[in-house]
């Protein structure tokens, strides 16, 4: 009978908690939301990044252990973007400046990962990523572990190939490029984003572009706070 | 001795005045001819490596006809192309353009996130600082000639950037 009622005390204790639990998190991302000025939370935590493994510019290997530990900033790009891409790698540079001005948070961790694998190797990628500033990471490798990586980022891109006589062929990334698409070059359509991973790697929030450094530190800053 | 100073005197007066007046219309000339104005081009420093450099301008059309920019010129670079770009469907396209349209009385600002000229395949990327001749070509017939000054430039105006 004791161990009845001590079952039944300690069942409906754990529903109270866990309710409670439940609407403090709901509470707690929800006053977060409303004081943030230029990022929107995408947490789900129970869902973590598919396992995959990459190339960093320096030929070691890249994959989600190197997403934790710390709070990641990660952006994906390509080296033949003449605006958006070193438009977003400035920004983070920005950033970066701003945050250790500030003193008063660490600045994540910067990782920019190539949407273009085939022109942007990690030798392209060092020289490259380093121009902006050299603690940033960039991340290179096989096509298809990008391809996987991107979607639960909701990150996409297509390929455009623009013929002599001006006729366009987009390509979708699943869609192999012809053999001549890297001689003649070609462009990516891509979605320009910024995400905040926390330090168990998971994606936390997102900044939509254009970016804002001034105001994208004030919410890392809330966000690491509340965290 | 007096009068040759007196006649040397208006002599160089009158050259003076000439001169200052054949300058200025010289100048009117100029401005009236060509009716469009350039200011501050520039081409964002970029990584020694990059395979393209965009290059920015406002360029002001004080005419009464829309003007169209049709080409821009300059050497060391395999293509040069005008590109605007665009927000569309969550992802950022960059739309190759025919020409770059300014009009009448208007102005056209080239900037990043916007309107800008792709110089693609640069033999040497041009480091912080140097100036890069460019010549601009518009469907009125006329070709502009500018120097674009390489430097460091997000997508606000100057934002942060020291």
């Amino acid at each position: 009978m004791n161990y009845k009622l001590l079952s039944g005390i300690g069942v409906v204790a754990l529903a109270v908690v866990s309710f409670y639990l439940v609407n403090v998190d709901k509470d707690y991302r929800a006053i977060l939301s409303q004081q943030l000025k230029v990022s929107h939370i995408i947490y789900n935590p129970d869902k973590e990044l598919p396992k995959f493994s990459l190339l960093d510019y320096d030929n070691q290997a890249f994959n989600n252990e190197h997403l934790k530990g710390d709070w990641s900033l990660v952006l994906f790009i390509y080296t033949h973007c003449p605006d958006i891409c070193p438009t977003e790698l400035m920004d983070m540079a920005s950033l970066k400046r701003l945050m250790e001005e500030d003193k008063t948070a660490k600045m994540p961790k910067v990782v920019a990962i190539t949407f273009d694998p085939l022109r942007d190797t990690p030798e392209v990628l060092k020289t490259y990523i380093s121009y902006f500033d050299k603690d940033f990471i960039g991340v290179s490798g096989e096509q298809a572990q990008i391809d996987r990586l991107i979607k639960p980022f909701g990150a996409y891109y297509e390929r455009v190939i623009v013929a002599e006589n001006g006729k366009q062929t987009i390509l979708k990334a699943s869609e192999k490029l012809p053999e001549n698409a890297l001689k003649e070059g070609y462009i990516i359509n891509h979605t320009a984003w910024i995400y905040l991973l926390n330090p168990e790697g998971q994606i936390f929030a997102g900044f939509p572009s254009p970016h804002k450094p001034k105001e994208m530190m004030q919410d890392i800053k809330l966000i690491m706070e509340h965290f | 001795m007096f009068n040759q100073i007196k006649k040397l005197t208006l002599a160089l007066a009158v050259l003076t005045i000439f001169n200052n007046t054949f300058a200025m219309e010289h100048h009117n000339a100029k401005h009236t001819a060509t009716n469009i104005v350039i200011n501050d081009p520039w081409i964002r420093s970029a990584p020694p490596n990059a395979p393209a450099l965009g290059l920015f301008m406002q360029i002001n059309n004080n005419s009464n006809k829309d003007i169209k920019l049709l080409s821009v010129n300059t050497s060391g670079y395999k293509r040069i192309e005008l590109h605007r770009t665009i927000a569309h469907s969550g992802m950022m396209k960059m739309v190759k353009q025919d020409f770059m349209p300014i009009p009448a009385q208007g102005i056209l600002h080239l900037k990043p996130g916007s309107w800008h000229v792709m110089l693609i395949g640069p033999k040497r990327v041009p480091r912080m600082g140097e100036k890069v001749i460019i010549s601009l070509k518009f469907d009125n017939g006329t070709t502009q000639v500018v120097e674009a000054l390489v430097k460091k430039g997000g997508m606000m105006k100057n934002h942060l950037m020291h």
